[in-house]
């Protein structure tokens, strides 16, 4: 009989003793968690800048090539000498075309665009971490009977992600109805 | 329309009860076949000694098959170590995954084969790795790439490896002694001496037998239920990470349609797979029996359960 009894107080000390745990490290998970997001938002701020002007650099090297080719075409067709232009621009297409066999600012802006959903997923992913863990941690605090444990040490609500309770995201307009159509 | 929380909770039972189930099970054909096998012998923790050596025996295979599975299964399949630079979709999607699930990074490996499939292995998250087929990475889209290893993650998150180690020690343990008793009874068949044996004697002969040849199936059958629910439960924790059913079913109905088989799959490691490596998934009029024996669930079944959360 005492032995009994002395099993059922040791599993309820650790029942006792891994709830609290549970919340305990959830609540420092979810701070770590936080901080992630912070880093994710560093290394983006970081990032698109210095992507930005190097992509930017490219394309204006090589719009300026195809401005001269273009004009050079322009000038012959309407029956001008296009000598000078070409002389011009001669140089600079031997450089482009030795150092790239083809103008490449297709890749550049394709890998731009990776980067930048690679970044915002990375973001987005450290948010749902975020929300997860405090979703764990609050449906815990609330459902029987660990809410016992948790009322016992006040562990209070965590927040999570903080929203608007309402506004316009709740609505749909009627301009949100149409299919969005993009425009380049 | 099912949310996500609860389709965890209801594969969490589910899988909690087969688990269940399958212990029951060990311990009763374990009872069965070493209470026979004493009363065999004539005396009975002959048998129960005997339950030792075989765990021990079926412990130290499954252990070492457990404790190496990363190097052992990279070793076989033939895989190379991903680098950042050649292989950065790969990289990239897999470490946006583990923001995402909170886990440390895993060690991801590529083999080269053209055959779409991808599977995770390791002791725990802390030597978790993850391997992908090139065939995988140049076919899917990255969307689609998230939820297969979202798949490989969890996994890995739930401690998948190590579960079916211990099923497989425990499956191994039953067919062992169930092999043992049947062994001995056929080298001294004639050595059995009536007066040792009441009548719990004979019925435990009895019991002894039919457990002895049905209990290594029947452990294999449920081990593979395991396996399969396993299977189900990774597909929602994919969803979990990644909130997009329709990506890993496009990931999936790309890899099944694919019709080559991989090249260097083997059966050790096939549950661990997004999908059977070997494609044998169209059983026709026997489907229900021969699906049985198989480690992962129908394809279909699977896109059904994932439109569900859709």
């Amino acid at each position: 009989m005492i032995y009994i009894l002395l099993a059922i107080v040791l599993i309820l000390v650790l029942w006792i003793a891994s709830t609290y745990n549970f919340f305990v490290s959830t609540k420092t998970r979810v701070g770590a968690a936080i901080q992630e997001i912070g880093n994710q938002l560093k290394r983006q701020s970081d990032l698109i800048p210095n992507l930005e002007n190097s992509v930017k650099g490219y394309l204006a090297h090589e719009k300026g090539i195809l401005q001269m080719l273009s004009d050079a075409r322009k000038m012959t067709a309407a029956g001008q000498d296009a000598s000078q232009k070409i002389s011009e621009l001669l140089p600079k297409l031997q450089v482009v075309v030795e150092s790239n066999p083809q103008l490449q600012s297709a890749g550049v802006v394709t890998n731009l665009m990776d980067e930048l959903r690679d970044t915002s997923d990375k973001v987005m992913y450290a948010r749902r971490l975020m929300i997860d863990l405090t979703a764990d941690y609050n449906v815990k605090r609330a459902t029987f009977p660990s809410n016992l444990i948790a009322n016992m040490f006040h562990f209070s609500a965590l927040q999570g992600l903080e929203t608007p309770a309402d506004g316009d995201f709740l609505k749909v307009s009627d301009t949100d109805t149409k299919t969005p159509k993009v425009n380049l | 329309m099912q949310n996500i929380y609860e389709v965890r909770t209801a594969n969490k039972i589910k899988s909690a009860v087969i688990v269940i189930l399958f212990v029951v099970f060990v311990f009763v054909a374990v009872y069965v076949i070493a209470s026979a096998l004493g009363y065999y012998w004539g005396y009975q923790p002959g048998g129960f000694g005997l339950v030792g050596i075989a765990l021990i025996a079926s412990g130290i295979s499954s252990f070492c098959s457990y404790y190496f599975s990363d190097k052992i299964i990279l070793g076989i399949s033939g895989a190379r170590r991903a680098t950042p630079t050649e292989d950065k979709l790969f990289t990239q999607v897999v470490e946006n995954l583990c923001i995402g699930a909170g886990l440390p990074k895993p060690i991801l490996y590529i083999i080269d084969d053209p055959s779409p499939n991808a599977f995770a292995t390791g002791r725990d998250p802390q030597h978790a790795v993850i391997c992908a087929t090139s065939g995988l990475l140049d076919k899917l889209n990255r969307s689609e790439l998230e939820g297969v290893f979202g798949h490989e993650l969890t996994h890995v998150k739930n401690f998948d490896t190590r579960l079916m180690a211990v099923v497989a020690v425990m499956v191994g343990l039953i067919a062992l002694l169930g092999d043992w008793f049947m062994r001995s009874m056929w080298f001294d068949g004639g050595r059995r001496s009536n007066d040792r044996e009441g009548d719990a004697g004979a019925i435990f002969m009895v019991l002894g037998i039919v457990f002895a040849i049905l209990s290594p199936i029947v452990g294999t059958l449920i081990q593979l239920a395991i396996s399969r629910r396993r299977e189900f439960m990774a597909d929602a924790g994919s969803v979990e990470i990644t909130r997009q059913p329709e990506d890993l079913i496009s990931a999936l109905e790309k890899i099944s349609d694919d019709p080559i088989p991989m090249k260097n799959a083997n059966k050790a490691t096939a549950h661990l797979y997004i999908e059977n490596p070997f494609k044998k998934d169209g059983h026709g009029k026997i489907a229900w029996f021969a699906g049985l024996f198989d480690t992962h669930p129908p394809i279909k079944d699977r896109i059904q359960a994932l439109q569900k959360m859709i």
